[in-house]
């Protein structure tokens, strides 16, 4: 096997990791602080999806207006996880799990119908955008522009997120959130508004992911459960409520997508399910999550 | 006392009113069971448009045997289980003379056997599994004037072979349908032209969203031509990657897309983002330099029922399958399905395709495809067939 196949293979893997980091980080950081398991969160990847393209051909396609579009896209779900949070979600937090869950897993559907009325049951398309159009060749091995983009995206966006969470004051309220709403709420602090605006940021990745990944697949009824299902093995290997386990459950999930066909052809999905199965006997909380009280 | 009365009146009037009724039912009912909703109606939709406005011609022209037809849709939501759930109530409920419909290769067999069950005549405008009509599930009943994974693979294996290729390749979606064509393809192509070598089988799961890895271990493989049955969105979300990749440069695009890799739905949804050059195929074209005057006038009707300049390609489907059964009534004349099944047995008919004829044999057409090399077309703004090329499986059908 030629070293430059396996770099290839290597930066397919991590394109699709960082995909997945921008969807589950979201996924992972809703579950860290409010502690309920959104199911809906696929929905809004593809909702954003669809919302860019909707965007996009109001700017005008193959133009630069891509990224105004995708960026519209990603604000326009955080505003749906805000209200949804808000109106909704707000009034399950004292109910057991099981309703949260359920409520979240209504949503997939009621969500679901609302994109097929509105855009059908079509696929649709979005190109790229011109200035990433082209492909380099990067030692020997062809990478789109676009995709370079995506792996550089993914590390950018985990640092900002570690800076703002480790190092500000709003990062030390969220993460006294995370650790005791009751204590933070005695002391003065609006829990309601963090977890809103966690709720907001957490839906703005998966509608900056939906919308993203348009130039590179069809938009596709059914593209949100798929994507969840993927969100959901990313989290469980690194760690629910972890950030830097989101980080590294998905780079772990790229990378045995991408080597596993080599060596299971046609099961390369089973290698990442097993990999989970796997951790979730040996280690339930996840590689760097911490086990649940 | 009030309730009796009413009873009786009602029984009355509908005493009445009842010989009346079934002269005015005469009509011939068909229930056309097809996905109407969900990702497959976007070819369900048009298979249905095809069918009606076949139906609104030969009614305008006073219908089959001095009666009018009756398309009765039923939507499958693309489930195998809910094709055969509205079937049996189309029958059951309904009362139709016959069954035209189903679409995907789950749907079509679990039909079949409905119509076995109830010795009505079915015929299936768009599943392609060779099971359909292999020897154990054949029935009187059932008829198929959709192609098939024998045919499909076979006709790509022909065009495949005058490229003068070795080293071939294939990338197909790991179900049924993935399988078969690609095994077709694949045997057909060894038995015409020995020297093939298959060099690299990639097999992603249907609804695939990264096809990455299967694109770069194809093309570390250097394989001269590549063969897929990646279809509709499958197709659009792997071409988007494959392209920026240098996939379809790699192969020189010696790439043949099974699937209807060539549709205008295709084509036309991609705009400039498809791998312009490849072959593929369709159902049916709006524009076809070599072919009769029937498909031209096909293609004006229907450019005026839909509407549209530039119509899909899949209504094609469903108007053949409705002008099989008319004809067949016509020759029966009569609508008892045991007539209409012996009369639709090896009958020939003059298609906006084509002459098409349901062998006695298997009760399979000789439903080609349309093939060909792609070009940007400024006029439509996206990829159109060049030459288009109509191949009647005929010769290497089994």
């Amino acid at each position: 096997m030629e070293p430059s196949f396996l770099f290839g293979q290597f930066l397919g893997g991590l394109t699709a990791a960082m995909f997945l980091f921008l969807i589950a980080s979201g996924l992972s950081l809703i579950f860290g602080v409010l502690r309920v398991l959104n199911f809906a969160h696929g929905s809004f990847y593809m909702l954003g999806a669809y919302l860019a393209f909707q965007f996009v051909q109001w700017v005008g396609p193959r133009t630069e207006g891509f990224w105004l579009a995708a960026l519209g896209a990603a604000c326009g779900i955080a505003v749906l996880g805000g209200l949804v949070e808000r109106l909704l979600l707000r009034h399950l937090y004292g109910r057991e799990e099981l309703y949260q869950l359920l409520f979240t897993y209504a949503l997939v559907l009621i969500l679901g119908d609302v994109a097929k009325i509105t855009w059908g049951t079509g696929q649709l398309s979005v190109s790229r955008p011109p200035s990433l159009e082209g492909s380099l060749n990067l030692l020997g091995v062809i990478v789109p522009h676009y995709n370079l983009f995506i792996i550089l995206l993914g590390p950018t966006i985990a640092l900002i997120f570690w800076f703002v969470l480790q190092r500000t004051s709003v990062g030390r309220i969220v993460r006294a959130a995370a650790q005791d709403r009751e204590m933070l709420s005695s002391l003065g602090a609006n829990v309601g508004m963090v977890y809103t605006g966690m709720f907001m940021v957490g839906s703005f990745l998966a509608g900056l992911g939906g919308a993203l990944v348009t130039p590179t697949q069809s938009i596709v009824p059914g593209m949100d459960v798929a994507i969840i299902v993927e969100a959901f093995i990313v989290v469980v290997i690194g760690g629910l409520g972890s950030f830097w386990g989101t980080f590294l459950g998905a780079l772990i999930f790229g990378q045995v997508l991408s080597f596993g066909i080599l060596i299971f052809p046609r099961f390369s999905i089973f290698a990442v399910s097993a990999l989970m199965a796997v951790i979730l006997i040996v280690r339930p909380w996840g590689l760097l999550g911490r086990p649940l009280r | 006392m009030l309730h009796r009365r009413m009873l009786l009146a009602v029984a009355g009037i509908a005493a009445l009113i009842a010989p009346w009724e079934a002269a005015a039912q005469k009509t011939i009912k068909v229930g056309y069971p097809m996905i109407l909703s969900g990702p497959g109606a976007l070819f369900g939709e048009p298979a249905l448009k095809g069918a009606q406005m076949y139906v609104d011609e030969i009614n305008a022209a006073g219908g089959v045997l001095g009666r009018k037809f009756e398309l009765i849709p039923r939507d499958t939501k693309g489930n195998a289980d809910e094709a055969v759930r509205v079937s049996r109530e189309l029958i059951l409920k309904d009362n139709v003379d016959f069954l035209v419909g189903t679409l995907t290769s789950a749907e079509g067999p679990a039909v079949s056997t409905i119509a076995k069950e109830n010795k009505i005549v079915f015929i299936a405008p768009i599943p392609k599994t060779d099971q359909l009509t292999a020897k154990a599930n054949l029935h009187p009943y059932v008829f198929r004037s959709a192609s098939n994974t024998t045919i499909e693979g076979r006709t790509a294996a022909e065009i495949v072979a005058k490229w003068g290729l070795k080293k071939i390749a294939t990338i197909s979606p790991d179900y049924a349908y993935g399988q078969d064509v690609t095994k077709a393809f694949v045997e057909h192509l060894k038995k015409i032209k020995p020297d093939t070598e298959i060099v690299d089988q990639q097999w992603p799961k249907l609804g695939e969203a990264d096809y990455t890895p299967f694109i770069n271990a194809q093309m570390a493989k250097k394989p001269d031509a590549v063969f897929s049955s990646l279809w509709g969105g499958h197709f659009l979300t792997f071409a988007k990657q494959a392209k920026p990749l240098g996939y379809f440069d790699a192969v020189k695009y010696n790439f043949i897309g099974a699937g209807e890799a060539a549709s205008i739905e295709s084509a036309r949804t991609m705009g400039a983002d498809y791998p312009v050059g490849i072959w593929g195929n369709s159902y049916d074209v709006n524009n076809w330099p070599g072919g009769p005057p029937a498909h031209k006038t096909y293609i004006d009707k229907l450019r005026t029922y839909t509407k549209q300049e530039n119509p899909s390609s899949w209504p094609v489907t469903g108007y053949v399958a409705m002008q099989f059964l008319a004809e067949a009534i016509k020759k029966a004349g009569s609508t008892d399905s045991d007539k209409v099944a012996k009369a639709l047995t090896g009958l020939s008919i003059d298609t906006p395709i084509g002459k098409q004829t349901l062998r006695e044999k298997d009760h399979q057409a000789n439903r080609g495809q349309f093939w060909g090399k792609t070009v940007n077309d400024p006029k439509l703004g996206h990829a159109t067939m060049q030459e288009v090329l109509y191949i009647d499986p005929a010769p290497f059908m089994d």
